[in-house]
């Protein structure tokens, strides 16, 4: 009895401090966003007027809230299908083959994630260069030298393609050293009766490997899908800055354009609002659509 | 029991961790204003050696007011550089016994000072232009959070006999970037000023054996013969500098008065001839845009489009007279100099244009130490100040001080002695429209007609729905 009573006091203490922090620092702030949202506010005076769902209201009808909603949303599928797909086939490749080098592929297509943003987007923009960029130079040798050079960050049809880009460089290290951390733990006696039974790598991959990690790909994709839509904002703050004309503009940068230089506060934080149901409402989906029967081995 | 004492001892580690984190929190905020300030305060110190010279003309009945206390200031750093501001507040400090400076000098002052405000901590005077990408100051100005400033006009210059209003040039006072409401009551002082027009390679020119063009039909001969020789008639760093170019364009299609109407958002005014005149002229000279310049129209690669000019890949680039210091380090050919010229007129015969672009000192309603507040923007127009700001290049629209330029400021501000006229202004404050800006509207779409995305015409309407939005707001 004394026991219990001392474990419970004990898991309290704990909890408490930890509890309190998340209270004052994500709780109280979420619901606070969501507060001022209802108002027309520019984020410095006294002068708050509460204006209902007006905020919401316009917009509905802003396009240009639909077309940074429609690049974010064309920028988390791109970008999280192909990550994926590279970062477990090459999680596959280096944990199941043996490659020369291994290890220092391993560290290679991890450093990209170390780098911060800015020095990603530097990176890029030296790629992208109309002039004398990586990209455009290689491509010279196939279209001749006088061709007009592909304007990778101004051509509105293809530069939120660039952006795609660059965040998948980003990106498949990070995913594919946390899919080689599970793979290794499958046992390697499934491999090897398969391959007794005639199975070929691909079939394995997909009838072994694929299920047994299968819980760890459910998490890093809600992970990774969340992480997108914070990344994209950092990536087009850093590389185009909405531009040209608006068409890399992604909900995060929207908002923080409308709440910060436009002076509308309020109608910042109906955007956040939106952005936060949004993001729920997608990881619920995410978990809904992937939820498998957990395989044990 | 010595494994229970030791986890108990674990946890309590723990849990007095994490409210060791939470308590430095907030005994480090109060000291991270005062670290920031620190160093301003020791900058300020070998400043003050040589302050004695400029002591001696500052008489002692500038102190007569008996004002004191501390102002805090918050400043811009510009590419005029920070020593000038601690130079000048321990000029102030000098000329007024009794009165400590805190300063504030950053690259991006909004977000060093924001924190402060929403917490209602307010500096007494902030130095921050608009047309800045954080729109501090628009956004003060759109909640009413300004202190006007007709009295300090009135105020006499400490130390001088002469009242503020005498010594700003004549017409700086009257425009919507001084008086953003439009009331005629003064909001922003104009601090320093600089006129904006077309930058280029005179070398270039010489070398080629072209003239300058005088009017637009000039320009386009110009940009044919330019073309054959691989040479682009016009680039510009980002679309954000179309402000000035399109400011003095809409000027000279219709004349001050229309240029007022634009910035008021009159009715039906985008879509009158005048304004039409402005958007083809932008839209021809798409044409003759050097084609990788909208690739690099963003604020990671803006330089390369300035490049463009020293390399004479294109002739003219909108800009400022901060561009060549901007590119000081820059590679450039053996001939080049720096040219620089007014926007020519857009209708036959007419003047040529260049924005008058200043940026401006105010005081928050909320400052604390209002007095010494306006004190501090009124010395801001003494001999002595405006000296040691000329000395950094930062020039203030005080009568007489032209006499004292020299070298490249020299051919930058003589553009309007050679009959140009100034243009300056700003759009009218509104209240907050939410998700559009003029700017955006007018300026950012410019990448879209030069690339070929939109056309004049969807250019116009756009504008002209925008600018409804916010006439109906100003009202």
């Amino acid at each position: 009895m004394k026991n219990t009573k001392a474990k419970k006091a004990f898991i309290v203490t704990c909890v408490t401090p930890a509890t309190l922090l998340f209270v004052i620092f994500m709780i109280i702030p979420t619901i606070k966003v969501f507060n001022m949202s209802l108002y027309k506010w520019g984020g410095f005076s006294n002068t708050k007027q509460f204006v209902g769902l007006q905020n919401f209201k316009l917009l509905m009808s802003d396009s240009n809230f639909f077309r940074s909603f429609q690049n974010t949303i064309l920028l988390i599928t791109l970008v999280t299908i192909v990550t994926m797909a590279f970062a477990l086939v090459f999680a596959a490749i280096l944990s199941r083959e043996k490659i020369v080098g291994q290890d220092f592929f391993r560290i290679v297509f991890y450093i990209p994630n170390i780098l911060s943003v800015v020095v990603i987007s530097a990176i890029f923009s030296a790629i992208y260069d109309p002039n004398n960029g990586l990209l455009n130079s290689i491509l010279s040798i196939f279209r001749g030298k006088d061709a007009t050079p592909v304007l990778w960050m101004g051509d509105q049809k293809i530069v939120i393609y660039s952006l795609v880009i660059a965040m998948i460089w980003q990106a498949i290290g990070y995913y594919m050293v946390m899919y080689m951390a599970s793979m290794a733990s499958v046992p390697e006696s499934l491999y090897e009766s398969a391959n007794l039974e005639g199975a070929g790598r691909i079939r394995q991959f997909f009838d072994i490997t694929l299920p047994l990690i299968w819980t760890n790909i459910r998490t890093t994709l809600t992970f990774f899908v969340i992480s997108s839509i914070n990344l994209s904002f950092l990536f087009v703050k850093a590389m185009t800055n909405g531009g040209p004309d608006g068409a890399t503009e992604v909900f995060l940068s929207y908002m923080y354009q409308q709440a910060y230089t436009n002076s509308s506060y309020g109608y910042g934080m109906a955007i956040g609002v939106l952005v936060f149901a949004f993001s729920f409402a997608l990881s619920a989906v995410v978990n809904v659509a992937t939820k498998r029967e957990p395989l044990e081995f | 029991m010595k494994k229970k004492t030791i986890s108990v001892l674990l946890a309590a580690a723990m849990v007095i961790g994490t409210f060791a984190g939470c308590g430095s929190a907030p005994a480090e905020q109060p000291a991270a204003p005062a670290e920031e300030a620190a160093p301003a305060e020791e900058e300020a110190a070998p400043a003050e050696e040589a302050a004695p010279a400029e002591e001696e003309a500052a008489p002692e009945e500038a102190a007569a007011p008996a004002l004191e206390g501390t102002v805090k200031v918050a400043a811009f750093e510009g590419g005029y550089g920070a020593d000038m501001w601690t130079e000048v507040c321990a000029a102030f400090e000098a000329s007024h016994p009794g009165v400590t400076v805190e300063l504030t000098v950053d690259k991006k002052i909004e977000d060093v000072i924001t924190p402060g405000m929403k917490a209602g901590d307010y500096p007494d005077v902030i130095h921050c232009a608009t047309g800045r990408e954080a729109g501090l100051t628009e956004t003060l100005t759109k909640e009413k959070g300004l202190l006007p400033l007709t009295d300090v006009m009135e105020m006499t210059v400490p130390g001088e006999d002469v009242k503020v209003k005498d010594k700003i040039v004549p017409g700086f006072l009257d425009t919507l970037a001084t008086n953003p409401y439009g009331d005629g009551v003064t909001y922003y002082a104009p601090m320093f000023y600089g006129p904006c027009g077309l930058f280029y390679d005179a070398g270039l020119l010489e070398e080629k054996g072209w003239t300058l063009p005088t009017t637009w039909d000039e320009m386009w001969k110009l940009g044919e013969t330019a073309k054959a020789e691989g040479i682009s008639l016009f680039t510009y760093p980002t679309t954000g500098y179309f402000d000035a170019f399109m400011y003095a364009l809409l000027s000279s299609a219709g004349g001050p008065a229309f240029f007022d109407e634009c910035m008021t958002y009159g009715e039906g005014v985008w879509e009158s001839e005048d304004a039409r005149k402005v958007f083809d002229i932008v839209a021809k000279l798409a044409e003759y845009t050097e084609p990788t310049t909208v690739a690099n129209a963003n604020n990671e690669s803006f330089t390369k489009n300035q490049q463009l000019i020293l390399d004479d890949k294109a002739i003219f680039c909108p800009n400022g007279t901060w561009l060549p210091g901007e590119m000081a380090d820059a590679p450039r050919g053996e001939n080049f100099k720096w040219g620089f010229t007014a926007i020519p007129a857009v209708n036959a015969g007419g003047a040529g244009c260049s924005f008058c672009w200043f940026e401006q000192m105010w005081i928050p309603a909320a400052a604390e130490n209002q007095d010494l507040a306006k004190e501090f923007v009124a010395y801001m127009y003494s001999d002595e100040a405006a000296a040691i700001f000329a000395g950094s290049n930062a020039i203030q629209p005080i009568v007489g001080i032209g006499e004292s330029l020299e070298g490249d400021n020299k051919l930058f501000y003589s553009v309007y002695d050679t009959g140009a006229t100034a243009v300056m202004g700003g759009f009218a404050a509104t209240a907050p429209v939410e998700g559009t800006t003029m700017a955006d509207a007018l300026f950012e779409t410019v990448n879209s007609i030069v690339s070929g995305d939109k056309t004049v015409d969807e250019w116009i309407a756009a504008v002209s729905e925008v600018s409804d939005k916010y006439r109906a707001a100003m009202e």
